[in-house]
């Protein structure tokens, strides 16, 4: 909380001071309340879109998931209630746990490589003299900024069974048997296409904030350490780490969603093939819903999902709860 | 502390395979998109396009409705951001510079509904907006795309209005000026920066967007760019040529955007970043 | 089921030709006029698949509407690829496509859906002569909810050159002498023999209909999975042995990247395709249309060709569309003996009427595709069945993963639960 200093009542100014008036100080009633308003009145654009374009169709899903809705009652606008039908059947599908546990393990796989990795460039980045890192965040930026489609078709470019650059150069490396390996052909090797491709495109994101974030750690903290002995790596764990700790957590939350949704990467890199074995919890949803036309199923899978995700990043949300409180 | 001539030399050759590592898929991408077709299936790969082809850009750009897409692209992903960023601008400034009660709750609030998985509620937005007769329309699709990048929005300017000095905005005010006068004056240049490194992502979300719009746009006037870079694709199947060009020119106008926005962005999204 | 009934067409069929009739339909006159005025202004959307119907058929089609109905019609095309998806959704809306292209094997399950206009007096005006078999499809616990369009099997298309420089001379007759040709093929030319991806499953179910194979079978009251039996199994081991000469991808259809498109490019000695996949290759490499030459699939013996899936379409009108009548007049016209046998005569395809045979005479495609065709089958024509063909289509995955390397059985076992769970999707 910063110091209030004291200010002249200026009429229309104050309306928007909302209601942080401390103690010591004056303000007529009437401004008071129309103060307490400001704060409201400020976000509810932002609350009234998220209820009608984000809890609308969250509130229809959720009633759909409770339907029995394919083809034939879409086409002709039907309304049959089954229950819990969906979710009895979807959880006691063995397709559904499995696909569960490749989410996470996809999730947890790609999140960790991504902090690990974008942490390193990150800090090789605050390393490096002034030319090379802008060489480098060039690098990064370009391959921040492709669009998920175009990266995921030049991902199949690189990995093409034929002509791609990938098989070529592995070929050339001596590994005679990958000259014509089809990238696509088993669960592992397209998993391991589309964590390239998802590992590379959010790299750059934690690199460059982090390195950022570096930035504006103070000299005198790593001084401090030094004087007392503290070696590279313990005035890593000592200073650097801890300065960092907010903005790691904020990026693996960020990543984590991120990671957990990568929707269009999967299905675009292999449709969730071979034999649905890199389908992840959305694609599984989409694929089952729309896919296979059983719309009230796919809601339900779709609920689901929205579950296992709070449940995912429900830490992190706790931690948010408890430092906003201590905040301003 | 002198440092060795390893010491020195291993971060800078590191540097320079992390960055042909993250450059080559971009580069190959443009560089497959201008050689011919007969460079681009040879046995060993053409590392540098020597005769230079516009071929696969007209082939790419002759789809029908191209422009269409272009404009729709365009006009749907400006709205979103500029939509996304007024609203954003209002509440963000609300939940760093105001206390009241319930704060708490809004914030937790924005972060849940950016976890919302879009792709998995398409079949319940497709159906409320067939209910409305909007099918077809640009209208759905830029609210839609709004709202997708609102919560980002809104939770990283939040980091930026609180950067600013609360100290400069007051000494505005003590020279006379309104809350609002001070809030243009004072505290909209210095988020600049902020604003730009939130739209930066608003603009690659909205322009990538493709399952939502497959299934609320059937007709061709009211289709987007990812799903004819998506469709070209399964069409055009194995001719790379033509399929990269037409990823070079999806991808281009973000990559300059990037490019040109990024140092301003860089310094300015730690800070958004930080504070989550 | 009811496969063998499209036994009907045959090369007597194209030979004898009942006289053609030209564009005069017989009910032409009385309707015409009272939709004179009515329909001006309106515009008719119709979807057709991708290469289904040549320009030139669109056109003639569009003009002949336009004259008797004072109605415009536009012509929106379709990719294969998520049509179910994209029908389902567009059938639900205020303004579904008037009429629609749907495939043979997909009609039932759209008739259960209560989204296909009954077209009862369509048939009774113009349909009197369709062919029966070729009706099948269309109708649907006794009523009529869409009309055949048009029929076709796969054909082998080869380019004459890439054979004459492997030393050629005559076209095989057996399914050995078929793939020695290709062995020799890839031995003294620079070609790829055949491209054959590892998702062809039309001209799978061609050779399983060859076997004399079932895909389903019944199970009580339910349709299972009859992958695992052994005519299926020997028709597999065909399809292997032939995709061992392509170097096509083992995950991909013929379609993804269109097949067509491969042969343009001239260095691809043969493939499984309709015969309008040709116009594909011609409109991606204009220079090959003098190559291109068509024969029959041949079959283990001689007298026998390979077995083939007898593909179709039929055109529908949705039963939400407001212009009802309008849509029946298109097909009126589009199925008029003028331009049903338009459509024979550029596409080499079956028309749905005997009579109108006889515009194969003469056509390359035709001619290799009649002798198979009395021998052609279905996929089953049950209403369960369309489901399967919704990606990631099982059968697809069952072929792919004998192709890479699994038994026959062991790759029925492994697509058994998601092809059995298709079948049983509730409606």
């Amino acid at each position: 909380m910063t110091v209030q200093t004291e200010r002249p009542p200026s009429g229309a100014a104050d309306v928007l001071e909302a209601g942080d008036g401390g103690p010591g100080r004056l303000k007529p009633r009437a401004v008071s309340r129309a103060g307490a308003l400001a704060p409201y009145l400020l976000l509810l654009p932002a609350c009234a879109a998220t209820v009608l374009l984000l809890g609308w169709p969250l509130l229809k899903d959720f009633l759909l998931s409770f339907q029995n809705l394919n083809m034939a009652q879409l086409i002709q606008h039907v309304t049959e209630w089954n229950g819990i039908d969906n979710y009895k059947e979807t959880l006691t599908s063995e397709d559904f746990w499995r696909v569960t546990l490749r989410s996470i393990l996809f999730t947890a796989v790609n999140v960790v490589l991504i902090m690990v990795l974008g942490t390193l460039v990150g800090l090789l980045l605050a390393r490096l003299g002034k030319r090379m890192r802008f060489t480098l965040l060039i690098g990064l930026v370009l391959a921040w900024a492709m669009p998920i489609v175009a990266a995921s078709t030049v991902y199949q470019w690189l990995f093409a069974q034929r002509f791609g650059v990938v098989n070529w150069v592995l070929d050339k490396l001596g590994w005679h048997s990958m000259a014509d390996y089809s990238w696509t052909s088993s669960q592992m090797s397209t998993f391991f296409v589309i964590t390239m491709l998802i590992v590379w495109m959010s790299i750059p994101f934690v690199a460059i904030n982090l390195y950022a974030a570096t930035t504006t750690i103070p000299v005198e903290l790593y001084e401090a350490a030094s004087l007392d002995g503290a070696g590279v790596w313990r005035s890593f764990t000592t200073v650097t780490l801890p300065f960092l700790r907010p903005f790691l957590y904020a990026t693996t939350f960020l990543e984590i969603i991120w990671v957990f949704k990568a929707f269009a990467q999967v299905l675009l890199i292999n449709n969730g093939g071979p034999d649905r074995l890199t389908e992840i919890l959305p694609v599984y949803a989409y694929i089952e819903g729309i896919g296979n036309q059983h719309y009230g199923m796919g809601a339900a899978i779709a609920v689901l999902t929205i579950l296992i995700l709070l449940g995912l990043t429900a830490y992190y949300l706790r931690i948010v709860l408890k430092q906003e409180e201590d905040e301003l | 502390m002198k440092r060795s001539l390893f010491g020195r030399l291993w971060p800078n050759v590191t540097a320079v395979v992390l960055f042909i590592g993250f450059v080559f898929p971009v580069y190959w991408m443009f560089a497959t998109a201008f050689k011919p077709t007969g460079d681009i299936i040879s046995e060993d790969p053409v590392w540098f396009p020597v005769d230079v082809t516009f071929e696969h850009f007209r082939t790419a750009t002759q789809a029908d409705h191209f422009w269409t897409y272009v404009t729709n692209s365009v006009t749907v992903t400006v709205l979103a951001v500029v939509f996304s960023l007024i609203i954003a601008l209002a509440g963000s400034f609300a939940l760093a510079r105001m206390r009241f009660k319930g704060r708490r709750g809004f914030i937790v609030g924005f972060m849940l509904a950016q976890m919302a998985p879009w792709e998995v509620m398409i079949i319940a937005i497709y159906m409320i907006v067939r209910d409305a007769s909007m099918l077809n329309s640009l209208v759905p699709l830029t609210l839609f795309y709004t709202m997708m990048i609102l919560p980002f929005t809104i939770l990283t300017l939040r980091g930026f209005v609180a950067a600013v000095p609360k100290e400069l905005e007051e000494a505005a005010m003590v020279d006379g000026c309104s809350r609002m006068t001070a809030f243009r004056r004072v505290i909209l240049p210095l988020l600049a920066p902020g604003l730009m490194a939130t739209s930066l992502f608003g603009f690659i979300t909205a322009w990538n967007e493709f399952a939502l719009v497959l299934v609320l746009n059937k007709d061709a006037e009211a289709k987007t760019l990812p799903l004819w870079l998506s469709s070209f694709q399964t069409q055009f199947g194995d001719d790379w040529g033509a399929t990269m060009a037409a990823s070079s020119l999806f991808a281009l106008p973000i990559l300059i955007l990037f490019v040109f926005l990024q140092r301003r962005a860089v310094s300015g999204l730690t800070s958004g970043a930080v504070k989550g | 089921m009811k496969r063998k009934l499209i036994a009907a067409i045959g090369i007597a069929g194209m030979v004898v030709s009942i006289a053609a009739c030209g564009g005069d339909n017989g009910d032409d006159g009385g309707r015409a006029k009272s939709g004179k005025d009515g329909y001006a202004g309106q515009t008719l959307t119709v979807w057709v698949m991708d290469g289904s119907s040549p320009d030139q058929w669109q056109k003639d089609v569009a003009a002949a509407f336009e004259a008797k109905t004072k109605a415009k019609v536009k012509f929106e095309i379709q990719q294969w690829n998520g049509i179910q998806q994209k029908l389902t959704t567009a059938l639900s809306e205020e303004n579904p496509p008037d009429v629609f292209e749907i495939g043979n094997t997909q009609t039932p399950a759209y008739a259960k859906t209560g989204g296909l206009a009954d077209l009862a007096d369509l048939k009774s005006s113009i349909g009197a002569d369709w062919t029966d078999s070729l009706n099948n499809s269309s109708v649907y616990e006794g009523k009529q909810y869409a009309a055949p369009w048009y029929f076709a099997n796969r054909v082998v298309l080869y380019n004459k050159k890439v054979w004459a420089d492997a030393g050629i001379k005559d076209t095989p007759k057996t399914r050995d002498e078929f793939y020695a040709d290709l062995k020799k093929i890839g031995e003294k030319t620079g070609a790829e023999p055949i491209y054959l991806p590892g998702q062809n499953w039309y001209h799978f179910v061609g050779l399983v209909v060859g076997e004399g194979g079932e895909l389903v079978k019944k199970d009580g009251d339910k349709y299972v999975s009859n992958l695992d039996d052994p005519k299926i199994a020997a028709a597999m081991e065909t399809y292997k042995k032939f995709q061992a000469l392509s170097k096509a991808p083992k995950d991909k259809d013929e379609a993804t990247p269109q097949q067509g498109e491969i042969f343009a490019k001239g260095k691809v000695g043969a493939f499984i395709g309709m015969g309008w996949e040709a116009g594909i290759a011609i409109k991606a490499n204009p220079k090959i249309e003098k190559e291109i030459g068509y024969f029959t699939i041949p079959g283990a013996t001689a007298d026998k060709p390979e077995g083939v899936f007898l593909g179709g379409s039929n055109l529908a009108v949705a039963a939400g569309s407001k212009k009802q009548d309008l849509a029946k007049e298109f097909l009126k016209i589009a199925l008029s003996d003028q331009f049903e046998g338009q459509l024979a005569k550029e596409n080499g395809v079956i028309p749905n009427k005997e009579s109108l045979q006889s515009n194969l005479q003469g056509n390359a495609v035709a001619e290799a595709a009649a002798p198979a065709a009395a021998g052609g089958g279905t996929t089953p024509l049950i209403a369960e069945w369309a489901a399967v063909e919704n990606e990631p289509n099982p059968i697809k995955a069952y072929m792919t993963a004998v192709l890479n390397g699994k038994s026959p059985a062991e790759a029925a076992k492994q697509v058994e639960g998601e092809f059995n769970k298709r079948l049983a999707q509730k409606q």
